[in-house]
C-alpha cells in the first residue's frame, strides 16, 4: 500500500469541528449547489429509521438523512452503481460516495462490461468496517451507536468477520479519498486522478496539505491488519480444509443463493446453478442417489460454492455481503476471502486495485505458472516403479 | 379399499420402518425426506436416499424432524421437472409443502407420477435460525409435548401457527400427529387412496376407521384461527406502510429463490425488462429530486404478489431467508388470503382445480368492471 | 488375505478435440495400452473447459481429472491452452485452499503424434490416484 501513498504527496483539507459525517455532507451540499457534480448516489436513512438504502438525488435538502458511513451496508455500493449505470452514463456527472471495498467492486463490475464509471467520480472514506445487518435492524440506535464507539476507537471486533481482517480499508484507487483516520478536527481529501483534481478545483480547494501524518498511520493500521488477515486465513484454513471439515461448514447450507444474489461481482443475471445445465432428468438424480446411497436435495450444495468461487474469487473484494446475506450463519464470506486471496495471489492480481489491471482469466502471459503444467521426464513405462 | 392402519409402535419407529421397508423391498427406488448432513450431524437437509439403512435406528434420516430448510413441493418439481421417475419414488412431506406440489403441478411444473406422498397432521416447524448449530435438539422434547396436546410450540415459524391447513387430505398416507397422546407408542397410518393402499401392503398393523379430522385437530384449527386473525392485523398496510416495512429490503430477492411457487427460470425482475436506462434514472431526478439505488423495491414486491399470491401456500420459507427479518410470510399469507377469498380458490386443496388466473366464467367478479 | 477389492481409481481424462485426441488416437495406431478405468472424455479444446467441469467430476464420484491438449504456441485457436492453463492455476488454488487435494488434478500437454506420452500420462495418473487412495468425496452424499 505505500506505492499508493507516495503516489499521491498532497491533499485539500477540510474543517470537521462538528464531526466528519456532517463535514462531509456540508461539503457535498455544497458541491451540488456549485455543480461541481450533477448528482451524488449516497446511503440515505430509510424512513423507518433501521436501515440506509443508496439513493441518487440532486436535491440537497435530501442529504439531511444522508450518511456518508452508515454502520450497516444492505446493498453494497459497487452493485448499486452497476444498476445505475449498465446501460451507460447519461448526461448527468454522478459523485458516488462509498466504502473502499464498494469502490473496488466497482471497478472490477466495470472490467467486466457491468458498470460505466466515466462520469462517475468515486469518493472513498477511511473505513472501520461495518456491523453485520442482523446486529443493527433489531435495535438501530443501540447499533448506531456501538459502532460510533467503535470506529472512534478504531475497534473492529464488533463489525463483519471480513472487516475485521480487512487491509485495504484506505483506497487510493478512487478519484477522492477522505483521509478520517486520526483526524483531530480537520480531515483530508486527497485526489486519486485528474476528476478527483477537477473537484477539487471547481470547490476552490488547493490541494497544498501534506499526506505524511495521515500516510503514516494508515500505513501503520494497514501493517497490523495485514498481520491480522494473515492469522485469520490460517486459523480459518484449519477449520475448512479437507473433504470432512469443508461439508461440516456448508452442512446447514440450503441452497437459496443469498450469498450469489448480494455479491456485487456475481452480476449474471441468470446463475450458471439455476440454469437448464443443472436441471436435469429424475434417472440423473437417482443414479447419484443410488451410487452414494442418498443425494442432498436440491443437489450440488458444494458445487455451488467451489464453482461460485471459480467464477468470481478473481474479483472477491471481501466485503462479506455475502455473510451478512447468509440465513444459516455460514461464514461463507471468510472462507470466500481466503480463496479469493490465494487465488489472486496465485495469479498475480488484485481485485479492484486499478482500471488498468486486466482481468486475469482474459489475459494470458507465454512464460507463466508452469508450476501448474506436469512435468513429463522419462517414458513412463520403462521407469522401474519404485514401491511406496 | 384405503383405510387406516393402527402400527403398535412410535411414531417417530413406524415411520422410519415404513420407509426402510420401502426401500429395502424395491417397492420404490429412492424416498425424499429429512436426513442429518456434516460428519456431527449438525445439519439438517432434504435428500434423496436410495440406501435402506439410512432409515434405521440411528442412521441419517430424520423424516418427522421439524425443519424445513426449502419447501419439498419445489424439490420434487426440481426432480420431476424433466418427468416422472421411471421408478416410484416416495416423499415425506408437510401439508404446506404438499399443497405447493398440487400447484406446482397445475402450472406444469411437476408430475405426480410415481410419486408416494407421505404426509402428516402437522403442528409447524422451527424457523431456520434455530436450526443453526445443532440448537435444536435441545427444542424436541417440547415440541413433540406440544403435538400430543394438540397444540404448537410458540417458537415455530408464525406463519405455522397462523395455519389452518395442515390436515394433509391429499397425501396418499397421512401421519396422524396432532393431538395423538401415545404417539410415543402407537402411530395411525391414514390411506387415502389406492396408490398409498397399495404401498402399504403387507404392513403389519390393526384396521382402522378413525378420521383424519379428530377433535384435537378441530380444536386446534380453532386455535389458529385466532392466532391468525390477530398476525394479520398486525400488519402495516398502505403506501407509506410499505414503504416503512421494504425500507430495509435489500433487493436480494432471496424471498422469490427459496418460494416453492416461483418457479421461473428468470424471474421478470432479473430481467432485461426491469433493469433501468440513464434517461429513467434522469426523469425520476427531475420528478423526484432524488430515487433509490437499485430501484423497484416495493415493485418487486408487489409484482410478486400479483405473480404468485393466488398460489400461494403460507410455508413461511421467505421470511426465514430474509437477510433484514422482513416478516414477508406474514404479509404475503394476508394478501394471499383475501385474492384466494376473492376466487374462492384454495392452493394445493384439489389437483384438477383450476388456478383462477388461468381460468374465467362469463358471468363472474361484476364488482370490478366500472 | 484381505477381503477387499484392489481400489480402481475413476479417472476423467480430458482430451481436446486436436492434439489431445490425437494423441490418443496415435497411441491406438500403435496398438499401445493405457488402464480401463481411465475414461477420456473430448473438449473441444481446453480453453473451453470450464472450472466448473474439472471439480464436478471430482464431487460426483471421480477420483482424479487429468487435462491433455496442445503444447504453448501449438494450440489450435491460437491461445486456447495458455487460458486452460490459467483456468487450471485457479481451480488447484481453490482445491489447495479447501484440503481438496489439487495433486488430483493434472495439466499435461500431449501433442498429436505423442502416443506414448498419452499413455503414459494415463498410466502414470492411474498410479498416482492408488497412491493417493480414493477421493473422500466420493461417498459424502452431502455434497
Amino acid at each position: 500500500m505505500s506505492e499508493k501513498s507516495a503516489a499521491r504527496s498532497s491533499g485539500a483539507t477540510l474543517k470537521a469541528e462538528g464531526g466528519v459525517a456532517a463535514a462531509l455532507v456540508g461539503w457535498l451540499k455544497e458541491a451540488l449547489e456549485k455543480k461541481v457534480f450533477d448528482a451524488l448516489l449516497i446511503p440515505v436513512e430509510v424512513p423507518a429509521g433501521d436501515s440506509f438504502a443508496y439513493l441518487l438525488l440532486q436535491d440537497p435538502a435530501i442529504l439531511d438523512k444522508a450518511s456518508p458511513l452508515p454502520p450497516v451496508m444492505p446493498v453494497q455500493g459497487g452493485k448499486a452503481i452497476s444498476r445505475l449505470t449498465m446501460r451507460g452514463n447519461g448526461s448527468k456527472r454522478v459523485a458516488a460516495v462509498v466504502r473502499p471495498c464498494e469502490a473496488r467492486a466497482a471497478i472490477e463490475l466495470s472490467k467486466l462490461k457491468q458498470a460505466h464509471l466515466d462520469d462517475v467520480c468515486l469518493i472513498t472514506l477511511d473505513c472501520p468496517g461495518v456491523l453485520p445487518l442482523s446486529d443493527y435492524i433489531g435495535d438501530p440506535a443501540a447499533g448506531a451507536a456501538r459502532f460510533a464507539e467503535a470506529a472512534a476507537e478504531g475497534d473492529r471486533s464488533p463489525m463483519r468477520p471480513t472487516c475485521q481482517m480487512c487491509n485495504h480499508f484506505s483506497l487510493l484507487g478512487s478519484d477522492l479519498h477522505v483521509g478520517t483516520l486520526g483526524a483531530d478536527g480537520t480531515i483530508l481529501i486527497v485526489p486519486g486522478s485528474s476528476k478527483g483534481e477537477r473537484v477539487l478545483e471547481g470547490m476552490g480547494m488547493p490541494v497544498d496539505a501534506a499526506l505524511d501524518d495521515w500516510s503514516a498511520r494508515v500505513e501503520e493500521a494497514e501493517q497490523a491488519q495485514t498481520e491480522r488477515r494473515r492469522q485469520a486465513h490460517a486459523d480459518l484454513r484449519e477449520t475448512v480444509a479437507g473433504a470432512e471439515n469443508l461439508l461440516d461448514v456448508f452442512s446447514s447450507c440450503i441452497n437459496c443463493h443469498n450469498c450469489q444474489r448480494v455479491c456485487p461481482v456475481c452480476y449474471c443475471r441468470q446463475c450458471y446453478f439455476e440454469s437448464a445445465a443443472l436441471k436435469l432428468p429424475p434417472e440423473n438424480y437417482l443414479a447419484r442417489a443410488g451410487r452414494k446411497g442418498a443425494l442432498r436435495f436440491s443437489p450440488d450444495t458444494l458445487l455451488f460454492h467451489i464453482g461460485r468461487a471459480s467464477h468470481m474469487a478473481l474479483s472477491c473484494v471481501s466485503c462479506g455481503a455475502c455473510e451478512d446475506a447468509c440465513p444459516m450463519d455460514i461464514p461463507v464470506g471468510q472462507v470466500f476471502s481466503l480463496m479469493a486471496d490465494r487465488a489472486q495471489e496465485a495469479l498475480g492480481y488484485v481485485a479492484g486495485r486499478s482500471l488498468e489491471d486486466a482481468l486475469p482469466l482474459v489475459d494470458y502471459e507465454m512464460d507463466e505458472l508452469h508450476q501448474v503444467e506436469q512435468p513429463y521426464v522419462e517414458i513412463y513405462c520403462k521407469q522401474e516403479v519404485q514401491d511406496a | 379399499m384405503p383405510e387406516s392402519l393402527v402400527i403398535s409402535k412410535g411414531a417417530e419407529e413406524t415411520t422410519r420402518e415404513l420407509l426402510r421397508s420401502l426401500l429395502e423391498s424395491g417397492k420404490v427406488s429412492a424416498v425424499l425426506a429429512l436426513g442429518r448432513t456434516g460428519s456431527g450431524g449438525e445439519g439438517v437437509a432434504y435428500s434423496l436416499f436410495t440406501d435402506p439403512t439410512a432409515f434405521e435406528e440411528g442412521g441419517a434420516a430424520c423424516p418427522l424432524f421439524p425443519f424445513m430448510p426449502a419447501n419439498a413441493g419445489g424439490l420434487l418439481s426440481r426432480l420431476t421437472l424433466q418427468g416422472p421417475p421411471s421408478e416410484p419414488v416416495a416423499a415425506v412431506v408437510k401439508p404446506c409443502e404438499l399443497r405447493a406440489l398440487i400447484e406446482l403441478v397445475k402450472l406444469n411444473q411437476c408430475s405426480l407420477d410415481n410419486i408416494l406422498l407421505i404426509s402428516s397432521t402437522c403442528s409447524g416447524v422451527y424457523p431456520l435460525d434455530a436450526g443453526v448449530d445443532g440448537a435444536l435438539e435441545e427444542k424436541l422434547p417440547g415440541y413433540w409435548e406440544a403435538v400430543k396436546q394438540g397444540e404448537v410450540d410458540e417458537d415455530v415459524r408464525p406463519t405455522c401457527r397462523a395455519c389452518v391447513n395442515f390436515v394433509p387430505e391429499n397425501a396418499d398416507i397421512t401421519i396422524a400427529l396432532l393431538g395423538e397422546a401415545d404417539l410415543d407408542t402407537q402411530c395411525t397410518l391414514h390411506v387415502n387412496t389406492e396408490k398409498g393402499a397399495a404401498f402399504v401392503e403387507g404392513l403389519e398393523g390393526a384396521s382402522s376407521s378413525g378420521e383424519l379430522e379428530s377433535e384435537p385437530v378441530q380444536r386446534a384449527v380453532g386455535q389458529r384461527e385466532a392466532f391468525r386473525e390477530e398476525l394479520f392485523a398486525g400488519v402495516e398496510v398502505g403506501m407509506q406502510g410499505l414503504i416503512r416495512t421494504f425500507g430495509r429490503c435489500i433487493g436480494c430477492h432471496a424471498c422469490k429463490t427459496v418460494c416453492p411457487i416461483c418457479y421461473c427460470r428468470l424471474c421478470y425482475f432479473d430481467s432485461q425488462d426491469a433493469e433501468r436506462s440513464p434517461e429513467f434514472y434522469e426523469g425520476e431526478l427531475q420528478r423526484k429530486g432524488g430515487l433509490r439505488v437499485p430501484p423497484n423495491t416495493v415493485f418487486f414486491q408487489l409484482g410478486r404478489m400479483a405473480h404468485m399470491s393466488v398460489s400461494c401456500v403460507g410455508c413461511g420459507m421467505c421470511t426465514d431467508v430474509c437477510p433484514a427479518d422482513i416478516p414477508l410470510s406474514t404479509l404475503f399469507s394476508k394478501v394471499a388470503a383475501s385474492a384466494q377469498a376473492l376466487f374462492e380458490y384454495q392452493p394445493g386443496r384439489e389437483v384438477t382445480e383450476e388456478i383462477p388466473l388461468r381460468t374465467f366464467e362469463q358471468e363472474e367478479l361484476v364488482q370490478v368492471a366500472t | 488375505m484381505s477381503e477387499e477389492r484392489e481400489f480402481e481409481p475413476r479417472i476423467i481424462y480430458f482430451l481436446c478435440s486436436w492434439c489431445g485426441s490425437g494423441g490418443s488416437e496415435t497411441a491406438a495406431a500403435h496398438h499401445l495400452q493405457y488402464p480401463e478405468n481411465v475414461v477420456p472424455s473430448r473438449v473441444n479444446c481446453t480453453g473451453a473447459l470450464p472450472a466448473v467441469h474439472i471439480v464436478r467430476p471430482l464431487i460426483e464420484g471421480a477420483d482424479g481429472v487429468v487435462i491433455s491438449g496442445c503444447h504453448p504456441g501449438d494450440c489450435h485457436y491460437n491461445d486456447g491452452n495458455f487460458r486452460a492453463r490459467r483456468r487450471v492455476a485457479l481451480v488447484k488454488s481453490l482445491l489447495d485452499t479447501l484440503g481438496l487435494e489439487p495433486e488430483r488434478v493434472w495439466f499435461r500437454y500431449v501433442a498429436h503424434g505423442e502416443g506414448q506420452r498419452f499413455v503414459d500420462t494415463a498410466t502414470e495418473f492411474n498410479d498416482h490416484i492408488k497412491k493417493l487412495g480414493p477421493n473422500p468425496l466420493t461417498t459424502r452424499s452431502d455434497t
